[in-house]
């Protein structure tokens, strides 16, 4: 009995010295991969900010839009903020590189997951750069042509497109990473729709005095709006 | 040859046929059926009458008239019993039709006269524009004779107004156009000027005529270059005259100056980051001295349009101009009368000019901003000066002048500053 213990310890502490053994230099070579990859994504993002420092990446981001809405969300400049999402992408890369070697079996397939995300995730996020981009020229187009034509609530017109296609870059950027798919197009399509559904009724039944004296004043203030340039020149 | 390309061949065939000659006159015409017989009327009788010895031609160059001008100009005879003349003309006088293709719009013409010039190697160019005040033989003379008699290669129009009349003229381009190239130029904008052969050519060899601004740039263009390039520039008395009414809305004209404005400080820039050396310009004929009171016009409503245009686009406002600017500008447009204080209005200006330079907004949408900006200064300028004399007011356009100049400095360093970077 005491023997069958003993040979249990024994086999169980081979084991355990085996797996050990195997399992010490993985963890080096993880720790080895962790810190070299946390330097060589440091490395990126100096790289990175630098670059589009150079490349005037904040004109970019301020004629998008971007800018204006990363500091009212209290975040940091757009350039230092895609710096910091290549460090992370990078250093991620690397910890599951890291934690790939250790070999657990719950985390096998880890790398090439990750690896199948990253174009996705560029591309969700070059969806996104665009879709800000597109959004806020059609915004600045939209309120100066509104306010040149003398139309009423020229700021709210072109503000809820800029909303809308801000949204629809959101959801075309969550879509193409795969993130809660039906969840979110399923939540825009009811939104828009019930949005547009709200408007036509609101606008047809309630608001058809309010169409008539506005199309009625519209026409009315035309003729003053298109001032007589003579006296100017 | 520049002009191979820019005339058509039965044009060229024409132009041969005509050979060379001492004056080019040039009428760009786009449905001034209602003026062109007494211009081509000027015209010839300028030519008949004051130079029967040198060799002439008009040449008409129009844009598609919808409205008979091209019948009239080519059926128009002027019997000498019509026309009181002191001499005959001892030369055939060419009358040349020039449809112009190519981009549509007053530039396209210009090209075609120009390159008319310089084919038949024309001493003197005159371009009288069908629209402008009414065109009398004697007009025609001075802008030719001049051009012939003196050393000066470019003539262009002043006009004695009262000193609140033209106000876009007075508060933005004259100020501006002075400051940036020195010169003592009254009236930067106009279609009627005249010029030398040797002139006439070196424009054709600019870059200019292949833009599509230069459609309503051109006007300034030609007068800017003519300094930049150190043409003698000079000015002569004109009396001055109400613009033709045409489709174009107040927005429309801003915008087409703001367009031509942007495009001759982009083509000299050179030039004008440097000039700092004020030269007061040569002017012949008489100065009318007196002005006639400016047609009144509603600026109280003008300024309400404007109150609410920015208040509208405040936020593109800001995201242009400097803070201190963009704020200084909403701020005003809360008081009860409008009020726009020189120094402000020059730093809005010079702003939208940084803004346009560095590439923060597209042209366009500047030029729409910049529209109830200045209709906000126009009206404020109109209320400040209502019941002042015109001395006073003159006073006040003199003080604009030199404030544009004391602040040009700010104006050159934000336009030549590379590494300006966008709020």
């Amino acid at each position: 009995m005491i023997q069958e213990i003993a040979d249990a310890l024994a086999q169980s502490w081979h084991n355990f010295a085996t797996a050990f053994v195997l399992f010490v230099p993985r963890l080096v070579a993880a720790t080895i991969i962790f810190g070299v990859g946390f330097l060589v994504a440091l490395v990126a993002r100096r790289v990175i900010q630098r670059g589009l420092t150079w490349l005037q990446f904040d004109r970019l981001s301020m004629r998008s839009g971007a800018s204006e809405m990363l500091r009212t969300a209290d975040m940091p400049a757009a350039e230092v903020l895609i710096a910091k999402i290549i460090f992370w992408i990078v250093w991620l890369g690397f910890m599951v590189s890291a934690v790939d070697t250790l070999q657990f079996g719950p985390f096998r397939g880890l790398v090439e997951e990750f690896f199948r995300l990253v174009p996705r995730f560029l591309v969700a996020l070059l969806v996104l750069v665009l879709g800000f981009l597109f959004a806020n020229f059609l915004w600045r187009a939209t309120l100066l042509a509104s306010v040149n034509a003398g139309l009423p609530g020229a700021r709210l017109l072109s503000g809820s497109l800029r909303v809308l296609v801000i949204a629809l870059g959101v959801v075309m950027a969550l879509e193409q990473i795969g993130l809660a798919t039906s969840v979110v197009l399923t939540a825009f399509a009811i939104t828009f729709g019930a949005l547009m559904l709200g408007l036509a009724i609101a606008f047809g039944l309630g608001g058809r005095e309010a169409a008539r004296e506005l199309l009625e004043e519209q026409l009315r203030s035309k003729k003053e709006r298109n001032s007589d340039p003579a006296p100017h020149l | 040859m520049e002009h191979e390309s820019t005339l058509s061949d039965a044009l060229l065939r024409q132009l041969i046929a005509v050979g060379q000659v001492d004056i080019l006159v040039g009428l760009p015409t786009m449905n001034n059926a209602s003026t062109i017989v007494d211009v081509l009327r000027a015209v010839h009788l300028s030519f008949t009458r004051d130079f029967p010895r040198l060799r002439t031609v008009m040449i008409n160059s129009d844009g598609g008239s919808t409205d008979g001008t091209q019948d009239l100009v080519r059926s128009a005879s002027f019997l000498e019993s019509e026309m009181v003349q002191t001499s005959h003309p001892l030369r055939t006088l060419h009358r040349v039709m020039a449809p112009y293709h190519g981009l549509p719009g007053k530039h396209t013409a210009l090209r075609a006269i120009f390159a008319a010039s310089e084919l038949t190697q024309a001493k003197v160019v005159a371009v009288i524009d069908p629209s402008g005040p009414a065109t009398t033989a004697e007009r025609v003379t001075e802008l030719i004779a001049i051009i012939a008699e003196s050393k000066v290669e470019f003539l262009t129009p002043r006009y004695r107004r009262h000193p609140r009349d033209g106000v876009l003229i007075t508060q933005l381009v004259r100020p501006l156009v002075r400051t940036l190239y020195a010169i003592g130029l009254d009236e930067p904008l106009g279609g009627e000027f005249g010029c030398s052969g040797r002139f006439a050519s070196h424009c054709l060899e600019q870059e200019i005529w292949n833009y599509e601004s230069a459609r309503f740039a051109i006007d300034l263009w030609l007068r800017t270059e003519a300094a930049t390039q150190r043409f003698s520039v000079g000015q002569i008395w004109r009396p001055a005259s109400s613009p033709a009414p045409g489709r174009a809305t107040l927005r429309d004209v801003i915008h087409q100056v703001v367009l031509s404005l942007v495009e001759s400080m982009r083509a000299h820039e050179s030039f004008w980051l440097t000039a700092n050396h004020f030269t007061e310009l040569p002017t012949w004929g008489n100065d009318p001295v007196a002005a006639s009171d400016p047609a009144p016009w509603d600026f109280q409503s003008l300024a309400e349009q404007a109150r609410h245009d920015i208040t509208e686009i405040t936020p593109l406002l800001r995201e242009v101009l400097e803070p201190t600017v963009g704020a200084g500008v909403v701020a005003i447009t809360n008081g009860s009368k409008p009020r726009f204080d020189d120094e402000l209005w020059v730093r809005t200006v010079y702003g939208f000019a940084a803004a346009i330079r560095h590439g923060r907004v597209s042209l366009d949408h500047l030029a729409d901003m910049f529209a109830p900006v200045y209709m906000w200064r126009a009206a404020a300028f109109m209320s400040q000066t209502v019941r002042e004399k015109p001395a006073t007011v003159q006073k006040r356009l003199d003080s604009l002048c030199d404030t544009f100049q004391r602040l040009k400095p700010a104006l050159v360093a934000s336009w030549s500053d590379e590494t300006v970077r966008s709020r």
